[in-house]
């Protein structure tokens, strides 16, 4: 395995912050290529690593600079993932290393702590580049229709659009539809278009009672009053995001973000409104009362537009962040069947656990359930999770400071550690710089051997952070998380171990603040507290 | 040339394997035949020799004598078997890790100085893997005849030594209902101990029934006697993979099968998971710290 390292100055933010060359200093000794690089953005940039790929044999590569979060939503990240595949590296061995938002920008005016902390996160993208298994991709060619959930003025516009492109429609309304579509009083004209047209198709009282399959692919069972009826669609949108009811079933099936209400938001409503987490289904943003037609066509075209462009590729690639299986380990003790909240999981004929793979969702339930370590999660392994706690444990604190480990669920503890930058830029101070964050997919990925590890290793205190009641991406990953990690601590307990080494931070995406007073507080519990502390072995 | 040798050595154990051993009874011929046993509990030899192919090491290390001789059998092996809980993981004797040394040889002896003839305890139990390699490892509290039978016949012949992998409940006879369905309720109403049913159905899976059973966290390779008795597995064998700790992997699956009733069992984690592995887990490492730290 040939590694390539890229710290990206991102403009001088992270080299104002710590000394780069030492933050490359571990990991040049099993690196083939370590780099500092200005942008990893830049086309000049992204040739050399091209080139290292093609001519160097490297075939994992780290991008040290930007959060994974801007990186998986920007679309200038998305074109330099595939430049990098397309030039042989394999999409589960292209990691990013948070510098800038977790390090960098995170602890200003403490050069040494920082930079010792990026060279801890850089070997830790260098384990996961090289320990995580190649991925192989499932390519499909898209279907050429889409379903609309609900029937509001933008929806009409949004289905008159796709249907000029020559996109097939179906729309689907909890009530009478069609008559809504029929009286509509304004922009007569869109709406008499679209049901008059020979390949657009009304549902109504229609409930989504099933679903399966991925952006270009989606197969959907409905329920209406002609009975039931199932549809092939290569994208979906959700005109009705308001619509507390339609969100909660689409989220049976589908990664569909929502708000405290349990209506559908955007994952980035500044940047993106469209975008949930599924690429193949969007949010319609619907305008409130009194909004200007203009701002309501506009709105339904961008939507539209953002749904024709990935439609539109002759093939959609799908990296299975899926669950795998090991049939030489798996016994059938059906706890993963159980387990998974969307029904992924059975036993085949032989008694072994089978994944579907167009169900699941990668969220590492099952893999946390399983005892013989049967499943795994490629894009999460257990070996390198294991080997990341050890990892950050061996990053240098100076005497007297105690160190934490953060498991930060992605959906929101990891993308709020990386709002956290902004208040420590507003109040111009930063966290302590002993707190290791280490991402999992979901907090139902945490497994206890990590944190059993963790204690062992020498950290003094764990902290993990999961989402908050009714907004976990994975349905029920948060509660599955509470139940371990209370029972966990009633074990610490009966141990005489302090629990107030193990916390359960409930956090969203945004509450940067949330997350810096976490990391404070849990500094300020456990200096009080001299037992439990585990030892680095 | 001479046939292999073949040595037994009992460390800190109920010597359970080696009557597991004995119980292999024509079976034993067939060892003897291969191989000459030149050191063994059954025949009184005192020490070991210099020089032996086959070692069976039963037994935790306990004692500074335990060690001693531990130390005199991995010098003198060619092949190092350890057989059973006690040497693969501690085993129940293990769980005397939980209390300081001087608590326990105060329960054991009371006020009375023990005798100095007898070896000094070591302040904690350890495996036999924590001082010396080992090449081929069985667990079971015993392992079944044939486990114990097959891993000598290995070792005496040069063969490699496959274990099962899997955990009991491909062994077991019976069948799952609930847990086959996707559902977000648990498998079970409530957890029951043993003694509290009344009936407990022959054929269907013990943790649907809300009975406590490590068979998910447990190795295969025992035939699952004691489920097909309508006794709940409970863990001798140890978890499939020995880096997974047997308590933590009971944590995992059952808080997300079973109601909130198995995680009061399950405070007793030490007592319902880790019962033969508490000297492998990563627990006696927080306690000894602990001890460290306050004396």
């Amino acid at each position: 395995m040939a590694l390539g390292v890229y710290l990206s100055r991102c403009g001088g933010l992270v080299d104002a912050a710590i000394d780069v060359d030492e933050a490359l200093a571990n990991v040049r000794e099993v690196a083939a290529v370590a780099c500092v690089v200005d942008d990893v953005f830049d086309p000049i940039v992204v040739a050399a690593i091209e080139s290292d790929i093609r001519e160097g044999g490297v075939d994992a590569v780290v991008l040290a600079g930007n959060s994974a979060e801007h990186l998986s939503k920007s679309l200038s990240a998305g074109h330099l993932t595939r430049r990098l595949v397309s030039a042989g590296v394999n999409p589960n061995r292209i990691v990013v290393a948070n510098l800038l938002e977790q390090v960098a920008l995170a602890h200003p005016g403490d050069r040494i702590g920082a930079t010792r902390k990026a060279a801890g996160i850089i070997d830790v993208a260098a384990l996961f580049a090289t320990m995580s298994p190649e991925v192989e991709s499932i390519d499909l060619e898209p279907k050429r229709s889409v379903l609309v959930l609900g029937v509001t003025t933008e929806a009409m516009i949004a289905a008159q659009r796709l249907l000029q492109l020559g996109y097939e429609v179906v729309i689907a309304d909890r009530g009478n539809g069609s008559a809504t579509a029929a009286s509509a009083t304004v922009l007569k004209s869109t709406s008499a278009f679209v049901r008059g047209h020979a390949r657009c198709k009304f549902i109504d009282g229609a409930r989504l009672v099933d679903g399966d399959g991925w952006l270009g692919d989606y197969h959907i069972q409905i329920q209406s009053n002609e009975g039931s009826r199932r549809i092939v669609v290569g994208g979906i949108l959700i005109a009705r995001p308001d619509s507390a009811e339609w969100v909660a079933e689409l989220r049976e099936h589908f990664r569909v973000d929502v708000d405290d209400d349990g209506f559908a938001r955007p994952l980035d409503p500044h940047n993106h409104p469209a975008e949930t987490i599924d690429p193949g289904i969007m949010v319609v943003p619907v305008r409130v009362d009194g909004t200007a037609h203009r701002d309501k066509v506009a709105a339904a075209d961008s939507v539209a537009m953002a749904l024709v462009l990935r439609l539109s590729q002759t093939t959609v690639s799908h990296y299975g962040d899926t669950s795998a299986v090991d049939e030489a380990l798996c016994g059938g003790c059906a706890t993963c069947v159980r387990t998974c909240a969307f029904g992924a999981c059975t036993l085949d004929e032989n008694g072994r656990s089978h994944v579907d793979v167009r169900r699941c969702r990668g969220c590492g339930k099952c893999v946390v359930s399983c005892p013989v370590g049967a499943r795994d999660i490629v894009s999460s392994p257990h070996d390198y999770l294991i080997e990341a706690v050890r990892s950050l444990s061996r990053v240098p604190v100076d005497v007297g400071h105690a160190r934490v480990i953060g498991f930060l669920c992605g959906g929101c503890g990891y993308p709020a550690a990386d709002a956290a930058s902004e208040f420590v830029a507003q109040r111009g101070q930063g966290y302590p710089v002993t707190f290791m964050p280490l991402r999992i997919p979901c907090g139902g990925r945490l497994d206890t051997l990590y944190v059993l590890e963790a204690f062992k290793v020498g950290f003094d205190a764990v902290c993990v952070y999961r989402c908050r009641q009714g907004h976990c991406h994975n349905l029920i990953g948060n509660l599955d998380m509470d139940r371990r990690i209370n029972l966990l601590r009633a074990v610490l307990r009966s141990r005489n171990i302090d629990d107030a080494r193990l916390r359960i931070v409930d956090i969203s995406p945004t509450e940067g603040e949330r997350f810096v007073e976490s990391v404070e507080e849990i500094y300020v519990s456990i200096a009080s507290l001299t037992n439990g502390k585990g030892a680095a072995v | 040339m001479s046939k292999p040798t073949l040595a037994t050595v009992s460390l800190g154990g109920c010597e359970g394997c080696h009557v597991a051993l004995l119980d292999a009874h024509e079976g034993l011929l067939d060892i003897l035949g291969m191989a000459d046993l030149v050191h063994s509990p059954f025949n009184g030899t005192e020490t070991i020799p210099d020089r032996v192919d086959v070692v069976m090491v039963e037994g935790a290390v306990t004692t500074e004598e335990d060690l001693r001789r531990l130390r005199a059998c991995r010098a003198a092996a060619g092949t190092l078997v350890a057989i059973g809980s006690c040497a693969v993981l501690g085993g129940i004797g293990g769980l005397r890790n939980l209390s300081p040394l001087s608590q326990v040889t105060h329960v054991a002896f009371g006020d009375t100085t023990k005798s100095p003839l007898l070896p000094r305890l070591l302040p904690n139990v350890h495996a036999v893997t924590d001082y010396v390699a080992v090449d081929i490892s069985v667990a079971g509290c015993a392992p079944e005849t044939e486990l114990v039978v097959a891993a000598l016949v290995a070792a005496i012949t040069g063969q490699p030594h496959e274990l099962p992998r899997r955990n009991l409940c491909d062994e077991c006879h019976r069948t799952k209902n609930t847990l086959l369905m996707h559902s977000r309720e648990f498998v079970s109403d409530a957890v029951y101990a043993l003694m509290e049913l009344d009936h407990i159905d022959e054929d269907s899976c013990l943790l649907e029934q809300g009975l406590m059973c490590m068979g998910p966290m447990t190795r295969e390779g025992c035939g699952a006697k004691c489920t097909a008795m309508n006794v709940p597995c409970r863990g001798c064998s140890g978890p499939s993979r020995l880096d997974f700790e047997s308590g933590g992997k009971a944590v995992d699956a059952l808080a997300a099968i079973l109601p909130a009733g198995a995680l009061m069992y399950l405070e007793d984690l030490i007592g319902t998971g880790y019962r033969f592995t508490m000297p492998v887990s990563v627990f006696p490492a927080i306690v000894d710290t602990e001890e460290s730290d306050n004396g």
